[in-house]
């Protein structure tokens, strides 16, 4: 609600969300998971499912999130899939990849480098986990100084590996755009 | 070189023992030296700093 009383509606957007394990596991470890709820749809392949139910068995279970589960299977595109195996990404990653050829006007979640360097090859677009928290401010999902603080537990919460000194500038520049 | 000490998955260090039986390596040290090699070789840190940047243009001032 603002400060006049009137109440502000946010659409979710339309866009749809192609999802690796990483994003979910490092935004559950930060609390903030809920910010998915924002994508149209989430869609999982039974990998991906499989690897955060091992590492974060609450985050789905727990979670108002739902998300679509689906086959992955192995990549038709020869040239996507001969790039998976090049970059040596792991199954649950070129399962992700085989669900992005099928839905390639989705958002591809990923933190890993590998995993992203190919989907930008393929034309796909791609984003990972700080992403989605900046974007988070500017979807009214969290105000900036909830985002700051995200961003500076990050080394402490979360197993999402960042250097440091780059860190350090967004959480400056993120301070810059907001006068804070 | 380095000698180095890790762990690793069980299946994992089955399916190299494998390779090398077939005769594909001269030994599991060889395969992990290899993969460590094409791990870094497409783990660069100008290339993870140009992602991390993309994100946060597009988490700040993204059209979606």
């Amino acid at each position: 609600m603002t400060s006049n009383g009137a109440f502000t509606v946010v659409i979710k957007s339309t866009l749809r969300a192609v999802c690796d394990a990483g994003p979910i596991i490092h935004l559950d470890e930060l609390n903030c998971l809920d910010l998915l709820i924002d994508f149209q749809e989430i869609l999982l392949c039974d990998r991906v499912w499989k690897e955060v139910r091992r590492y974060r068995p609450l985050a789905l279970k727990d979670s108002d999130l739902s998300f679509t589960l689906l086959p992955g299977g192995i990549p038709g595109n020869l040239p996507l899939l001969t790039m998976c195996q090049i970059f040596m990404l792991d199954a649950g990653e070129t399962e992700t990849l085989s669900l992005m050829e099928k839905n390639p006007q989705a958002i591809f979640l990923t933190d890993d480098a590998s995993a992203r360097l190919v989907a930008e090859q393929m034309g796909f677009k791609v984003h990972g986990t700080i992403g989605i928290l900046l974007r988070s401010i500017r979807r009214r999902q969290r105000k900036p100084e909830e985002v700051i603080q995200i961003l500076i537990d990050i080394p402490l919460k979360s197993t999402l590996y960042i250097k440091s000194s780059l860190l350090g500038e967004i959480i400056l520049r993120t301070k810059g755009e907001f006068d804070l | 070189m380095k000698t180095i000490q890790t762990q690793i998955p069980e299946q994992v260090y089955k399916k190299a023992i494998a390779l090398v039986r077939e005769g594909w390596f001269r030994d599991e040290k060889e395969i992990f030296s290899e993969a460590i090699r094409r791990f870094l070789d497409t783990h660069r840190p100008e290339l993870m700093e140009k992602f991390i940047r993309d994100d946060v243009e597009w988490g700040l001032h993204g059209g979606d």
